[in-house]
């Protein structure tokens, strides 16, 4: 990968000597000042203290209240853009600082329509995992030291972040227009990447000095990500042997009380209606009694392992593995490395990778005769002793 | 009033209750809450044979989702029901009733003065079993069962209201008060002995005093500074997920309003805010959206607690909306869920009304 960051992105240097957060806020307020975006979106602490939200500013002196790498994720950050630009862009520049899962999924929200990207920079940085929202809002303060200690050494801390965060393999994601090298921000300054033209333009016209020495942060980029692959190729064999089967799939989601939550915290869940919620799914009581005396009691709300498949069915070819779902969950079922584990099969078989800026459409709006047999070779695959889950 | 004895604990005794419904044509289906003896997961199920009562656990101190929801369609069936429901349960399928969505014509009401429910996350942590032993206990001699959800604890609606059948605790046993012509009906021919008898007043009302002075200290807790900055402060948290409108039994739109597209905004309305502010918050709309549940539903609100146990931020939800809804209710002296035959204050208009608000 040197070769590729190399060959085709230009790298500058941010100073950063009073640290890398203030570094790079500081840099957007003065991207503000000087008209370069006309808006910035920032996670913000909330008055409580105890979270944060994503602001949407202009006011440049907002921008130095800013963070600009939040702790936690309580929103997926491609959610905010959808609400910003689902009804078109217009002619507002804005630049969007976020983790490379959230970029991801609005690349995928952009490819279904629901987030306008063409007036929109987006900036990712080198993510060490985002802390779980019971345990930011129980502590902040000793989260907030947590989070910095992960930052410091480049990766997540077992037990401390999102379970998925311990498997993201895509936490450094230099395609975006903008990336910070916050893994490689050492001597007092941040590499920062230009990833497009219009990433280019942003960094030429803020007058950043150009070329940054980027074999260090390379080389540690590549060694994390070993690390964290060999975690998800653990992680995809626990989750295959845990979801096996109908039994298996009963199992995991048993305790399901069916209240939506992992679907609403979902960047990719991009049905208008869910059928779930549509009249045609309301369940008939009177069949509803019929399937109680077949299966010895029919459990309420119905159809809760069924909106599950659904909902898999739907998204998870576009799953960014956030951990949205299984942080919002209140029974602690997890959500996410079932979706990230089936999302990653279903992608195999489509080669396709979910967020990429490589232009790919979605598999499933494209038709080719020879794919349903990639897929059926892959469920042969799944069979019990087939295979090795990745 | 008519009751019978009965010799066995009160949850055993609604089994055998609901087992004799089903096998003698009494009733076509029973909803009770249940626990998998195999995997200790809980659920509510809708049973249709006496021999699938295995599991039924009808007054297991733990709610999956409040049954006066689910219920509501299941009612509409033409099928003869009986219903196990906690007393908040109870309230709030009242309250959709008088929404007409669900019908007590065909249904059997079976409750008993509750204990307060265990948050669903430490159910969900196997908890339980350790939780358990005692919490009735407790709860009788007039304490609180520890650990319960906080709105359980401040509850003063312990005693249902309105069931075709209570049931109460006794020494040895337990007493089915039946309240109604449809539970004398339908239990014409169940065993046991028919006597006069009345639930013990006494322990109730230590069990209300112990609850409202919790109720007091809950409201309190939550008084903040009031204000746009006192909701600020609230629902800074707020992930907009809306889980706690899907879990509420009393949120009765069938489409929200907040996710419909007419809330949606396009660019030059986000454009006029910042020109004005500076700055705004994305997703938008965090407070507007509590603020309308809170103007459509606290009426009704009957402070069960699932949409505290489902909030993801951890937002005290039902406590503000539980201590909105008593201010609002007491407008218009009412109380959600006491009786069918009330009207909810904003379905109705009187010429003269709320002079002193205006």
């Amino acid at each position: 990968m040197s070769a590729e960051v190399r060959a085709g992105r230009t790298s500058a240097m941010l100073p950063a000597a009073g640290g890398m957060d203030p570094a790079i806020t500081g840099l957007l307020k003065t991207a503000l000042e000087k008209g370069v975006v006309d808006a910035v979106l920032l996670p913000m602490e909330v008055p409580s203290g105890d979270s944060f939200a994503w602001i949407l500013m202009k006011d440049p002196a907002l921008a130095g209240d800013a963070r600009a790498m939040a702790p936690v994720m309580p929103v997926q950050g491609a959610l905010a853009l959808r609400s910003l630009t689902r009804k078109g862009e217009g002619s507002l520049r804005v630049l969007a600082l976020m983790r490379p899962c959230e970029v991801r999924a609005a690349r995928e929200l952009s490819k279904l329509g629901q987030v306008k990207t063409g007036n929109l920079l987006l900036a990712t940085w080198d993510c060490p995992g985002a802390i779980p929202m019971k345990d930011y809002i129980a502590d902040p303060a000793a989260a907030q030291e947590r989070f910095a200690g992960m930052l410091a050494a480049g990766e997540p801390l077992a037990g401390g972040v999102k379970p998925s965060c311990m498997s993201c393999i895509d936490f450094s994601m230099t395609d975006a227009d903008l990336h910070f090298c916050t893994f490689g921000g050492t001597g007092g300054s941040v590499p920062v990447l230009a990833g497009s033209p219009e990433g280019q333009r942003f960094l030429d016209s803020l007058g950043l000095e150009a070329g940054a020495d980027l074999v260090a942060w390379e080389e540690r980029i590549s060694e994390k990500r070993d690390a964290r692959l060999a975690a998800r190729q653990t992680a995809f064999r626990e989750t295959g042997g845990k979801v096996a089967g109908f039994q298996g799939m009963l199992s995991v989601f048993a305790d399901c009380i069916g209240c939506r939550n992992c679907r609403a915290a979902c960047p990719i869940c991009y049905c208008r209606l869910c059928y779930f919620d549509s009249e045609t799914a309301k369940p008939d009581p009177d069949a509803f009694l019929d399937a109680a005396a077949i299966r010895g009691g029919v459990s309420l709300p119905a159809n809760r392992l069924l909106f599950h498949i659904g909902r898999m069915t739907h998204m998870s070819l576009s799953c960014v593995s956030c951990g949205q779902c299984s942080d919002a969950c209140p029974v602690d079922i997890p959500v996410a490395d079932v979706f990230s584990f089936v999302g990653h099969r279903t992608r195999e078989a489509f080669e396709y990778a979910a967020g990429r800026n490589d232009g790919l459409p979605l598999p499933l709006r494209t038709f080719e005769k020879t794919e349903p047999a990639g897929i059926m070779e892959q469920v042969r695959d799944a069979e019990p002793g087939g295979h090795s889950h990745d | 009033m008519t009751s019978i004895a009965m010799a066995i604990e009160a949850s055993a005794a609604v089994r055998e209750l609901l087992e004799w419904l089903l096998s003698n044509g009494r009733a076509d289906a029973v909803l009770t809450p249940r626990r998998s003896a195999e995997t200790g997961s809980c659920d509510l199920a809708l049973i249709t044979s006496a021999r699938d009562l295995t599991d039924a656990e009808p007054f297991q101190p733990v709610m999956t989702a409040n049954a006066g929801q689910p219920l509501s369609a299941a009612s509409m069936s033409g099928k003869r029901l009986a219903a196990v429901l906690k007393p908040c349960e109870l309230r709030a399928f009242t309250e959709r009733v008088k929404r007409e969505q669900g019908s007590f014509d065909r249904v059997l009401t079976v409750s008993t003065v509750c204990d307060g429910v265990f948050p669903l996350e430490r159910v969900a942590a196997g908890e339980l079993d350790r939780l358990l032993p005692g919490c009735h206990e407790s709860a009788s001699g007039g304490e609180t069962a520890s650990g319960v959800r906080e709105t359980c604890a401040a509850c003063e609606g312990f005693v249902p209201m309105n069931a075709d059948i209570s049931v109460s605790r006794t020494e040895g046993g337990c007493l089915l008060h039946l309240h109604s012509a449809r539970a004398l009906e339908r239990l014409e021919g169940f065993g046991g002995d028919r006597i006069e008898a009345e639930p013990d007043r006494e322990v109730l009302a230590r069990m209300l005093e112990t609850r409202s002075a919790a109720k007091a200290e809950l409201f309190r807790s939550i008084g903040g500074s009031g204000g746009l900055d006192g909701l600020v402060d609230l629902f800074g948290r707020c992930v907009g997920c809306h889980g706690c409108s899907r879990v509420c039994p009393i949120c009765y739109c069938l489409a929200c309003d907040f996710e419909s597209a007419g809330l949606e905004s396009d660019l030059p309305h986000f454009q006029a805010i910042l020109a004005e502010r500076g700055g705004l918050r994305l997703p938008p709309d965090t407070i507007l959206f509590h603020l309308g549940r809170l103007t459509h539903m606290s009426f009704s609100c009957v402070g069960c607690g699932m949409c505290s146990d489902v909030c993801p931020a951890g937002i005290r939800v039902a406590a503000v909306f539980r201590r909105t809804g008593e201010g609002t209710a007491a407008l218009f002296g009412y109380v959600p869920g006491r009786d069918v035959s009330e009207p909810i204050p904003v379905t109705v208009f009187k010429e003269e009304e709320l002079g002193d608000i205006g």
